[in-house]
């Protein structure tokens, strides 16, 4: 039991003790009885909201220092309040994946001997953006401050923003062209950056001389301390009135009451079992200028879960059977997929009670050792890392809603997240400065389908639940590109008897700059990264780029001529083509390319989400009003939906009732007609699978999947009845 | 405690509670006799007899047949034994053209046929799609839920199977 208040204890002795309590007695930090909660538990909440709240006011608080548009407009900040080993006690709103992360870098200072070089003194300020140490990518920087009582460190305050500008070789934070670690950015690798509560000079001159846009980072930086210094009065004031023996015990049984909520709510909430599924990702270099040739340009990433519930509640999530690192922007580190695990369970769980890092501890991940989830070479790249990452936890959204759909809390159960593809850009500014910048705009994407309504139309990522794209306003201060659109994507929802959620494209004019660098990242090639459940369809997320290179639109616009504002619903020719002149410009896979200028055109869209239930039982009203509203096509609720419409006098779609149930009948007969059984399907495409006649990328990702995997292996093998390593590894010793 | 009778839940599952009412459902204390009542309004839905024992996906349900512990499809088509992946027995579409994916996507890029393809599970009695994959070629067929039907029954609902 915990009964050590001010502890004479080290704090590396105090974290190898509390983990050794954890592994003896099942119970963080050995708490076996919530003594405090059940002597008064009014008390005991009502303190735990008082952190909540300190947390809530100080990133507000913090938000108004910044410059950044991802921070003031979007929220890219979360902060936290920790105990002296690092678990968080109180957590604000906000990209909430970083709250674990955080919790790994000050457990990683405190194991790596912080305390007797560089110290750990009241006033110290420590950062990092090292996804080894404890972060998802190089943007995510955090900043922590210790908390004494005294001479005793009580506690940890922290805050993360992710900046819009890292300095890597390419422009912006998710710097897609980053193949190893040297060319992410500047890394800040748990450094102690301030003293006094006065962030060093040395260390604001490193920022200025090595980023594009050093104002976004270092007010952040100024944004975070002031949080970090407001929370951590707080608590110091806190402590003066209930007491530093009252303090240090609570604070940790705020977080076992956190663990045990979390394993309550699995069992009052989700069915045990295992439950599977998988989902893609393309990525497409080949031919890309500033690739270096340092693996395949080409890879399909597969990512299979495996999600188990016992019978105790715990939850276990293993992603063994997926693909290596690469040299990509890509590679995730234990850190982010913690991160990735604790963002997910506080939308979908813990939406009551403490939230904590007790909701994390009732989980655990197996991420196989040398894959994308847990690289076996601290050199990699981690910059893009939410390319797979998001794909994945959408996955594992999904898992948990078949849990709450077979327990019949159907209102919980949604098909999940898609990835949000980014858009950075660098050059020479509107204002003739130099520049760079994340455009944000993608926190707000179609969110999948519930089981009981359509998805959230643009305003919903799994990465920051108070998903916001933004001001365009805002955005246009910030970049030498005016909006000439901004509109949804009809049909960008996975189709289903609930659509997912539908994106947005936009698309801008480049003004006022000689020199754009415009990138992407984080969006699928060839594959849809994300899936449909229960009959519904994935949403369709590989979208290539259109830009349009010296165009005539100053000249179309002279003459009052259409423009088009978005790329129309022609899959085969856009609108930018129908209407403007120009050199016209279809990219796959990040977009890398010569700079823009002003004048041309380019557009980006973001990604829907995907559909639940089966298409022939959609709602026709629904269905109507959504083709009235630029969600869904006439051809799509014909084709897809198999809703017949017609027009009322004002030239309205409304449904006609009768005749989309013969039209749905009639196609039902239609879906029987072709299908055929599973079991022909199998027996016709071992011959297939036996010639391995399948693309070379598709080949490759076997090859490395079975050569990780003795488990992907052993079931790819039984479910074909082949020796998958002989067909996919010939030659390859035993 | 709170509760919700079985119309109130028989509407949230159809999709036909209002807005307002279905938020305050989400945002309440969850209900704790949520599972039987569920599955009596399942069972009221269907018109096959057999007992249900667990909501699988939307038009899919673990039943007591005799003996026997099956997936059922909610027109009454057996999958078989509920251990087993009921895809196995169903009837397959797969989309691995651009016709045929173009078809479902009329206005979007399309994922490489040679990388991606569609897969529709259908029940072969009523033509229900129960279950899309979107699977690279040669992706085994995902099982997608085991449940532990005994220890949920024994251990968090406290009834016999």
């Amino acid at each position: 039991m915990l009964d050590k208040p001010a502890s004479a204890l080290r704090l590396r002795e105090r974290l190898l003790d509390s983990e050794r309590l954890m592994e003896e007695t099942g119970c963080y930090d050995g708490i076996t009885e919530l003594t405090l909660r059940n002597q008064d538990p009014l008390k005991f909440e009502t303190l735990h909201t008082k952190l909540r709240a300190y947390c809530v006011s100080a990133r507000e608080m913090a938000r108004r220092i910044s410059a950044s548009p991802g921070v003031r407009e979007v929220g890219e900040m979360v902060v936290a309040i920790y105990t002296p080993e690092g678990d968080a006690i109180a957590l604000s709103n906000g990209i909430m994946v970083h709250v674990h992360t955080m919790s790994r870098f000050i457990k990683w200072m405190i194991k790596n001997g912080y305390e007797d070089n560089p110290r750990i003194r009241e006033g110290d300020i420590f950062a990092n953006n090292d996804a080894f140490i404890g972060t998802v990518q190089v943007p995510d920087v955090m900043d922590v401050v210790p908390i004494f009582h005294e001479d005793t460190l009580v506690g940890w305050a922290g805050a993360v923003c992710h900046e819009l500008e890292a300095g890597g070789i390419t422009p912006g934070g998710d710097v897609c062209l980053a193949q190893e670690r040297f060319t992410e950015g500047l890394f800040v690798c748990a450094e102690k950056i301030g003293e006094n509560d006065e962030i060093r000079r040395d260390y604001v001159i490193r920022c200025e001389r090595n980023l594009r846009m050093p104002i976004y980072w270092v007010l952040d930086e100024k944004a975070k301390v002031a949080s970090c210094i407001d929370m951590r009065e707080s608590v110091k004031q806190l402590i003066s009135e209930i007491g530093l023996d009252y303090w240090m015990k609570v604070s940790k049984e705020f977080i076992e009451e956190g663990r045990r909520a979390q394993l309550a709510r699995t069992r009052q909430l989700t069915v045990p079992g295992i439950y599977r599924g998988h989902t893609f990702y393309g990525h497409v270099t080949a031919g890309k200028p500033g690739f270096q040739l340092l693996g395949d340009p080409d890879w399909l990433y597969n990512i299979p879960i495996e999600m188990e519930i016992t019978t105790d509640g715990k939850i276990t999530m293993d992603f063994e059977g997926t693909q290596p690192w690469g040299y990509h922007s890509m590679n995730c580190t234990p850190a982010g997929m913690d991160g990735g695990m604790f963002v997910t369970l506080t939308q979908h769980m813990n939406f009551e009670g403490l939230v904590n890092d007790g909701a994390w501890m009732a989980t655990e991940l197996k991420l196989p050792h040398g894959t994308w989830t847990n690289p076996d070479n601290e050199m990699v790249a981690t910059a893009t890392s939410w390319a797979l990452l998001l794909p994945a936890y959408g996955v594992f959204q999904r898992l948990l809603s078949r849990s709450f759909v077979a327990r019949g809390y159907v209102e919980e159960a949604f098909v999940g997240q898609v990835n949000s593809p980014m858009i950075e850009m660098g050059g020479e500014s509107q204002y003739g400065t130099p520049f760079g910048m994340a455009h944000f705009e993608c926190a707000a994407a179609g969110s999948g389908a519930l089981a009981i309504k359509d998805g959230l139309d643009t305003a919903y990522v799994g990465w920051n639940p108070e998903s916001d794209m933004g001001n365009i306003e805002v955005w246009e201060q910030s970049m030498p590109m005016v909006y000439i659109g901004r509109s949804i994507m009809p049909n960008s929802g996975g189709a289903g008897k609930y659509r997912g959620g539908c994106s947005f494209v936009s698309t801008w004019l480049i003004n006022n700059t000689s020199h754009l660098r415009l990138h992407t990242s984080e969006h699928s090639s060839r594959v849809f990264d994300n899936g449909g459940m229960c009959g519904g369809y994935p949403a369709p997320t590989c979208q290539k780029h259109r830009a349009v290179r010296n165009s005539n639109i100053h000249e179309l616009a002279a003459k009052g001529e259409p423009l088009a504002h978005a790329p129309g619903i022609d899959p085969h020719v856009s609108d930018y083509e129908k209407n403007i002149g120009g050199d016209h410009v279809v990219v796959e896979g990040p977009y890398i390319t010569s700079p823009h200028k002003s004048g041309d055109i380019f557009s980006h869209s973001y990604n829907g989400g995907g559909g639940y239930g089966d298409v022939l039982e959609r709602d026709p009203i629904k269905t109507a009003w959504d083709v009235e509203n630029g969600f869904l096509t006439r051809q799509a609720a014909d084709q897809v939906f198999g809703i017949v419409l017609k027009d009322d006098e004002d030239g309205y779609p409304v449904a006609d009732i009768d005749a989309t149930v013969e039209r749905r009948a009639e196609m039902r007969k239609q879906r029987l007609a072709k299908a055929i059984p599973v079991a022909d399907w199998i027996a016709k495409e071992r011959g297939r699978v036996e010639k391995a006649d399948f693309a070379p990328e598709v080949k490759k990702m076997y090859a490395s999947a079975i050569k990780l995997s003795s488990r992907f292996t052993r079931e790819f093998s039984e479910f074909w009845n082949v020796d998958a390593r002989s067909i996919f590894m010939p030659g390859a010793k035993p | 405690m709170t509760s919700y009778s079985k119309e109130v839940l028989g509407d949230l599952a159809a999709g036909k509670l209002p807005w307002p009412q279905t938020r305050r459902i989400m945002s309440a204390y969850k209900d704790d006799d949520r599972f039987f009542k569920m599955v009596a309004v399942y069972q009221d839905r269907i018109a096959w007899k057999d007992p249900i024992l667990l909501p699988v996906s939307d038009h899919l349900f673990i039943c007591q047949s005799g003996d026997e512990r099956i997936t059922r499809c909610e027109c009454g088509h057996s999958f078989g034994d509920y251990r087993k992946n009921w895809k196995l027995n169903a009837a397959i579409n797969v989309r691995n053209t651009e016709e045929a994916l173009r078809e479902i996507y009329p206005n979007s890029d399309l994922p490489d046929p040679e990388w991606m393809e569609i897969r529709e599970f259908i029940c072969p009695q009523c033509g229900t799609l129960h279950e899309v994959e979107a699977a690279a070629p040669g992706y085994p067929i995902v099982h997608d839920f085991e449940p532990d039907l005994e220890g949920f029954y024994r251990e968090w609902l406290g009834k016999p199977l």
